[in-house]
């Protein structure tokens, strides 16, 4: 590495909290060459945004402030230069993109106006100009029609094309650093695949630093150069990536590998065989034939004239008693209305679910009443999941009451046990979720699923809104709980090396249908379908030297792109 | 560094004890009015309703501290037993609308459709006329006193809340915490009552607030047209209505019981300030 392009020295952040301080960012210390891409790993509070806000100065409230460090940018510290300077500095020299496009792009201006904005305000060209300059970045992060696509409103594009359009926005003013927090957490594998493919392109190009921040080991060791791995505001460790991901020195970079989905986990490999031996026999538990679920609406989702939009078309699934499936899919396959309609959340346009022989749609009073005492859903944002106002243990104690699964006098004994299943202390019964992390909320929510002894479980995408590690412990204690319960389990995830580590069985969905399914092992290692290899291919593994999978995921997007306004379903291959 | 820690330092402390004294006053006026409607036979040196033919007009002094009236009565014990009238009309005038459009705008915006559109049709009809048009009519056709004027208060005032409920009981009901509450079988009058209504009413509570304010005034003003508390009972907004003809000899029977209005309309909005910032309505 030659000169750094910026070089951080002892940087500390702290808070006023009281009486005294608290140290936020404790001495960071690091460096970022021309042309380097640097991945910043570390859990959610680790420090790694505050970081990125710190070197722009744009700390999020007013307590906070730098109390220590210098941050040497072209020969000038950052920390004691005046706001003019700082004005130049952000965007001109620092540009910056977000986890959340939708957010962060101007609702009630076009892209391309947002692009030409900075150009404008940066470069001083004029209008002319700057809309012919913007024009070329947008053909730069690759949409296909950049000079009709300029006046594109942000809700009129996918969240993929959001994301270009906010890169694009952070390089219009021809930043030398490009920092992206979180840049692809909200899309899905295959879009990431694509925007992380685009970053390391304009990198490619343009001669920019990058500073990648993610909780994704896998996205980091697929893009960058060196890595640095940040917990509680320290930074633990950092180094060339190779060097760092195999002989990791941390003890915390080493738990971060080791809890990273695509490793194939041990316990993953020995627990199917055990789960499969044993049902079968016995007649399925749930039964779904040719299920459609449509919504009708003014203005639909999907187009401008559409009046129904079939979120689930002819499904049809049978879950044996004791199974663990996962389904898998993108935003908007139908996931979560195919759950939702099988808990009878949903109407069912047509078609037949029954749960346990009880049909929903010939008994649906009888079948909801089966559901309610004997399914259980888990949610995907945990605060959202828990009433706020009521503590864990009387939101549990009034399950127990209503469904009437324990007496008056077990009630608080009943809460205890669900607590230890789920590990948590028998003290939370008296906490409210506001109190408590997003981990142990999720734990409330499963006990919660288990209060009502389900035979039966959900789980909605539960662990895509929680860090890496916790990620793993809850996906353990499914394990634990399918296992020692005989549950059957139901997991929905976009994250395929999630449902690769905890089920059996794979169903996978695309528009509303089911496109393959099939035993885990199969679908991972030989999967037929075009969009389930894509899928499987575009997720990031984290021996870099395994290739994002890229062209798959590009073609695929072009058929996505067409099947988008033509509604045209993917026709499978080699079958 | 030091001049930073010095300003930042000053911040939280100014935040908390501002909180606090905003609702430590609060409850110091309320409780100063709550404490002389409670001991008003005690505090008051006269009868409110005595007259004292021989002491008419008397300017305030040692004797009659805020002076007496045309008919003689003191002024200062007539504000102390007002307290008694005018604090009910707040507490009744607010309860009865806010029970009400509480309850409605939950089940409005709960089951929606159909009964959502009937009941915020009726909001619409009570909103398209003057509120105080309508609070008159209401109470001529009732005739004139104060259960009318609780009976008027009711009919219009639960509009308010009714939307400002619905508003977020529409928000809520899609919430994972209570589509969880559906699928675990809960009833939908405990889905609606005990899940969704108390993450709802925050705002309304605080709506409260100030809503006894206006309630106060109403009712100040109502007295006042001869509408509401008859003669020779003692509430402020009567006194202010029959001591106009003297305000240019008698200042004082105007006078004393408009600071009343105005002192305890401004403990009522203390208290409705602290409230939201205590139940975090907002930031």
């Amino acid at each position: 590495m030659s000169a750094p392009q910026l070089s951080v020295r002892d940087l500390s952040v702290a808070v006023e909290d009281g009486p005294g301080q608290r140290l936020l960012l404790d001495r960071v210390s690091l460096d970022l060459g021309t042309g380097e891409i640097l991945g910043l790993v570390g859990e959610s509070g680790s420090g790694k945004s505050l970081f990125c806000r710190a070197l722009m100065r744009l700390l999020p409230s007013t307590k906070l402030s730098i109390i220590h460090g210098s941050i040497l940018l072209e020969g000038r510290d950052l920390v004691t230069a005046d706001e003019t300077e700082m004005l130049k500095v952000r965007g001109g020299s620092i540009g910056m993109i977000f986890q959340n496009p939708t957010s962060h792009l101007d609702p009630v201006m076009s892209v391309g106006d947002q692009i030409a904005e900075g150009i404008r305000y940066h470069q001083g060209l004029n209008r002319r100009d700057a809309r012919a300059a913007a024009v070329e970045i947008l053909a730069q992060v690759g949409f296909p029609n950049p000079d009709r696509q300029y006046d594109g409103y942000p809700h009129e594009f996918s969240g993929g094309m959001r994301q270009r359009a906010m890169i694009g926005v952070a390089l219009s003013s021809n930043p030398k650093i490009l920092v992206a927090d979180e840049p692809t957490t909200a899309l899905d594998v295959t879009i990431q695949a694509q925007i992380l493919r685009l970053l390391m392109d304009i990198r490619d190009k343009r001669g920019l630093s990058i500073i990648l921040i993610s909780h994704d080991l896998g996205v980091v060791a697929q893009t960058c150069d060196r890595i640095a791995v940040m917990r509680d505001g320290k930074l633990v460790e950092q180094g060339e990536k190779r060097a760092l991901l195999e002989a990791p020195t941390h003890p915390y970079t080493r738990s971060l590998i080791q809890s990273h989905p695509s490793m194939p986990g041990e316990a993953a490999s020995e627990l199917p065989d055990a789960a499969v031996a044993e049902p079968s026999s016995s007649r399925p538990l749930l039964e779904i034939d040719d299920l459609h679920v449509r919504f009708t609406g003014g203005g639909g989702l999907f187009g401008r004239g559409a009046q129904t939009v079939a979120a689930v078309k002819g499904v049809s699934l049978r879950v044996m008693p004791g199974e663990t499936v996962g389904i898998v899919g993108e935003s908007g396959s139908g996931k979560s209305t195919l759950a939702r309609a099988i808990l009878g959340l949903t109407p069912l346009s047509s078609g037949r679910v029954s749960f346990d022989g009880s049909d929903l749609t010939t008994d649906r009073a009888a079948a909801l009443a089966k559901l309610h005492g004997e399914a259980a859903m888990v949610f995907q944002d945990p605060y959202n999941a828990l009433n706020p106002r009521l503590t864990i243990g009387d939101m549990l104690s009034e399950v127990l009451r209503v469904q009437g699964k324990a007496s008056d006098t077990d009630i608080a004994t009943r809460v205890g046990e669900l607590l230890d299943l789920v590990g948590l202390e028998r003290e939370f019964a008296s906490r409210k979720p506001r109190s408590m992390s997003g981990g142990q909320c999720q734990r409330a929510g499963i006990a919660r699923a288990l209060a009502v002894d389900p035979r039966m479980i959900i789980a909605d995408e539960c662990v895509a809104a929680l860090d890496v590690t916790i990620q793993a412990q809850i996906i353990d204690l499914f394990r634990e709980l399918t296992a020692s319960m005989s549950l059957t389990l139901l997991f929905i995830a976009h994250d395929l090396a999630i449902v690769r580590n905890l089920c059996e069985r794979v169903v996978v969905m695309y528009r509303g249908e089911i496109v393959e399914e099939g035993l885990c092992a199969d679908v991972f290692a030989r999967p037929r379908h075009a969009y389930t290899a894509a899928l499987i291919q575009a997720i990031p593994d984290i021996d870099p030297d395994k290739p994002l999978g890229g062209g798959a995921a590009l073609e695929l997007d072009a058929v996505t792109q067409q099947g988008h306004s033509s509604g045209q379903p993917l026709t499978a291959v080699n079958q | 560094m030091i001049r930073q820690a010095t300003r930042t330092f000053q911040l939280p402390w100014r935040r908390i004890f501002g909180g606090r004294a905003t609702l430590v006053a609060g409850v110091l006026v309320l409780g100063l009015f709550v404490g002389m409607a409670i001991f008003a036979p005690l505090v008051a040196p006269y009868d409110p309703i005595f007259q004292d033919t021989t002491a008419r007009l008397v300017a305030p002094s040692w004797l009659h501290p805020f002076g007496t009236d045309n008919f003689g009565r003191d002024v200062f014990s007539r504000v102390i037993w007002g307290a008694r009238i005018d604090l009910q009309i707040a507490v009744i005038g607010v309860a009865f609308p806010f029970i009400i459009g509480t309850t409605l705008g939950t089940i409005a915006g709960f089951f929606g459709g159909i009964v959502d559109i009937i009941f915020m049709r009726l909001v619409d009809v009570v909103l398209a006329f003057p509120f105080l048009v309508l609070m008159l009519s209401i109470i001529a056709i009732l005739g004139p006193g104060l259960s009318s004027f609780y009976i008027a208060m009711a009919l219009v005032g639960w509009v308010s809340y009714a939307r400002l409920i619905r508003a977020q009981i529409l928000v809520l009901k899609n919430a994972d915490y209570a589509v969880a509450a559906v699928s675990l079988g809960f009833s939908r009058t405990r889905i609606m009552f005990r899940h969704l209504l108390p993450n709802a009413v925050a705002g309304s509570v605080v709506f409260v607030m100030s809503d006894a304010v206006l309630v106060l005034l109403n009712g100040a003003a109502i007295s006042y047209l001869g509408l509401g508390v008859q003669p020779p009972l003692a509430e402020w907004g009567i006194m202010v209505a029959e001591g106009q003809s003297f305000i240019t000899t008698a200042w004082w029977i105007t006078l004393f019981p408009g600071l009343s209005i105005v002192l305890l309309a401004f403990g009522f909005s203390l208290l409705g300030d602290a409230v939201s910032d205590v139940l975090g309505v907002t930031e």
